[in-house]
C-alpha cells in the first residue's frame, strides 16, 4: 500500500505512538491522505533476548524500556525521555522514523552499533543503523525492530537541554564499555544532523583503560573529554545555531557530557548503569 | 484508514460514535470539537503542557499526541470519568483544600496525572512526584501548592491504610 501510494502521489504516513506525527499534522507541518496505524500490531511490541543480542520491536514504548534489566543503558536512556505522557506513548520505531539530531534513543543506538530490521514489499532486511539513517528506509519499508549486542560492561547516557518533559535534548551523549572486546564506544547527538561516533576518542580510551580492572584515571577522563570536544567541532555540516545554542556551546557541552559519562563508567567511585 | 470513516470511542464509560472527522484529527480535537467533552483542556497541542491528559486504556497520555482514529475501541478516561469516590475524589478535594487551583486551566490534566501516579506509586517521594508530574505545566501556582496537595493525599491515604490494616 505504501509503495503503491507513493507512485500515485497520495501521502500515506506510518503512525506509531503519534507524539511527533500528530502535533505535526495539526500544525500543518506534515500532510496525510491516509494513515497506516502500527500501534496495535502486537508483533512489533515484542522485546527479546538471544545469546548475544537484544531485539526491541518498533512498537515498544519508552515506558516498556524503563525497567528493562537486560539493558540498563537502554533503560536509562528511556527514563530521561520527555514526560510520563510522552514515554507512555512514544516508541522505538517513531524515534527511528523521526531521526532527531539529538534523539535520545538514536544517540544510544548509534553508540551501540545497532542494526535496524525492516519489512517491505521486497521482503525483510537488516542493515546497520548508520546505513539506515544515511539512506532512509527503502520506499514502502516499515521498521520492525532494532537489534543490539547484550551489554558487555557499564553503559550510560547523559543529555543537556531545556525542560526535559517538553523539549528534546540540545546535546546528548552515550558511552558503552565492552570489557570482553576491550572497547569503548561513544556517540554525540545535537552537533550534526544525526548523532555521530567519536572514533578518535574511542581508540584513545581503549588504550587508557586498565582492562584488568575495567577502570581508568581522571587524566584519561579529561583527555577523553578534550578529544570529544575537538571531534564535535569537526562535524560537518553542523546544525543551524539558535540564540542559546551556539556551535561553541554544543562542542563544549559534548566534551563535558562525554567526560562525565566516561567517569561514571570507568572511575571506581562512580555509579554507572551496570548490567545485572 | 483514510477519509472520514466512522469509529467508536469509549469516553468516560460511554460509547461514542465519531463520523466525518478528518483522518488527521487528534483525540483532543475530536473529544472537544466533535463530542463536546470539555473536561480535556486545549493549550499547546504539542504534547508539552499536559492540559489535555487522559488515560488511554489505563495509561496516561497527552490526547493532543494521539490520533483519534487510532483510539478506535480504546477506553478514554478524562477527569470527568475518574469517578466520585476513592483516590480521584480525594485528589480533587485536596487540590481545592490546599490551594493547588488558581485559574484552574491545568487542573483537569493534573488531577488525571496525579491519580495515575498515586495509583502506580502511592509512596513516591517529593523528587519522584516532581519528575512524574513534569509533563503537566501550571502557569499560576509555582507547583508548591500542587506538590503539597499530592503529599496531603499521600498522608491521608497512608493513615487510611494503617486504619484498614488494624
Ligand atoms: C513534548 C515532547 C517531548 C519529547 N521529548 C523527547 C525527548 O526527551 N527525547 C527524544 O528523543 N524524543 C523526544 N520527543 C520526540 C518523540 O517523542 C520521539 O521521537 C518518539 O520516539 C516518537 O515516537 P512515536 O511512536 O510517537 O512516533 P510517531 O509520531 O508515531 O512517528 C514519528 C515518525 O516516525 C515514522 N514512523 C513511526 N513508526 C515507524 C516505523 N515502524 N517504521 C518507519 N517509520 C516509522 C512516522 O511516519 C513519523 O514520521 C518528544 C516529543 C514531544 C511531543
Ligand atoms: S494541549 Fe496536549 S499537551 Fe498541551
Ligand atoms: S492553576 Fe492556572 S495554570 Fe495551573
Amino acid at each position: 500500500m505504501l509503495a503503491g501510494a507513493r507512485e500515485s502521489g497520495t501521502e500515506v504516513v506510518l503512525l506509531s505512538g503519534g507524539t511527533d506525527l500528530v502535533p505535526a499534522l495539526r500544525s500543518g507541518e506534515r500532510r496525510a491522505d491516509a494513515v497506516v496505524a502500527l500501534r496495535r500490531v502486537q508483533e512489533l511490541r515484542v522485546r527479546g533476548a538471544g545469546a548475544d543480542s537484544l531485539t526491541v520491536g518498533a512498537g515498544v514504548t519508552y515506558t516498556d524500556l524503563v525497567g528493562w534489566s537486560l539493558s540498563p543503558g537502554l533503560a536509562r536512556t528511556a527514563r530521561v525521555v520527555g514526560s510520563v505522557q510522552i514515554r507512555n506513548t512514544g516508541t522505538v520505531g517513531g524515534a527511528l522514523g523521526s531521526a532527531r539530531p539529538a534523539g535520545d534513543l538514536l544517540t544510544f543506538l548509534t553508540a551501540a552499533d545497532a542494526e535496524v530490521l525492516t519489512a517491505s514489499p521486497s521482503g525483510p532486511a537488516r542493515l546497520p543503523l548508520a546505513r539506515f539513517l544515511a539512506g532512509g528506509p527503502a520506499p514502502g519499508a516499515v521498521v520492525t525492530a532494532v537489534r543490539l549486542a547484550r551489554p558487555g560492561g557499564p553503559q550510560t547516557y547523559l543529555k543537556i537541554g531545556g525542560r526535559q518533559a517538553a523539549f528534546p535534548a540540545v546535546v546528548s551523549c552515550a558511552v558503552l564499555v565492552d570489557r570482553l572486546r576491550r572497547s569503548l564506544t561513544c556517540a554525540i547527538g545535537g552537533v550534526g544532523r544525526l548523532p555521530a561516533r567519536m572514533e578518535e576518542a574511542e581508540s584513545a580510551a581503549a588504550g587508557d583503560i586498565d582492562w584488568a580492572t575495567g577502570t581508568a584515571s581522571p587524566a584519561a577522563a579529561r583527555r577523553f573529554a578534550d578529544l570529544v570536544t575537538a571531534a564535535a567541532a569537526r562535524i560537518a555540516p553542523a546544525l543551524p545555531v539558535g540564540p542559546r545554542e551556539s556551535a561553541e556551546y554544543r562542542w563544549h557541552a559534548a566534551g563535558v557530557l562525554a567526560g562525565r559519562a566516561f567517569t561514571r563508567c570507568l572511575l571506581p567511585a562512580a555509579t554507572p548503569d551496570e548490567p545485572t | 484508514m483514510s477519509g472520514g470513516e466512522t469509529y467508536r470511542l469509549h469516553v468516560d464509560g460511554f460509547p461514542r460514535t465519531v463520523s466525518g472527522a478528518w483522518i488527521g484529527d487528534s483525540l483532543l480535537t475530536v473529544l472537544r470539537d466533535a463530542l463536546g467533552v470539555t473536561a480535556v483542556k486545549d493549550a499547546c497541542e504539542q504534547g508539552r503542557c499536559g492540559a489535555c491528559s487522559v488515560l488511554l486504556d489505563g495509561r496516561l497520555a497527552a490526547s493532543c499526541t494521539v490520533l483519534a482514529a487510532d483510539a478506535d475501541g480504546a477506553r478514554v478516561v478524562t477527569v470527568a470519568g475518574l469517578g466520585t469516590v476513592g483516590l480521584a475524589r480525594a485528589v480533587r478535594a485536596t487540590f481545592l483544600a490546599e490551594g493547588a487551583v488558581q485559574c484552574g486551566f491545568c487542573t483537569p490534566g493534573f488531577v488525571v496525572a496525579v491519580t495515575d501516579l498515586l495509583t502506580r506509586r502511592p509512596d513516591a517521594d517529593a523528587d519522584e512526584l516532581r519528575e512524574a508530574l513534569a509533563g503537566n505545566i501550571c502557569r499560576c501556582t509555582g507547583y508548591g501548592r500542587i506538590i503539597a496537595a499530592v503529599q496531603a493525599v499521600q498522608r491521608d491515604r497512608a493513615v487510611q491504610r494503617d486504619r484498614d490494616a488494624r
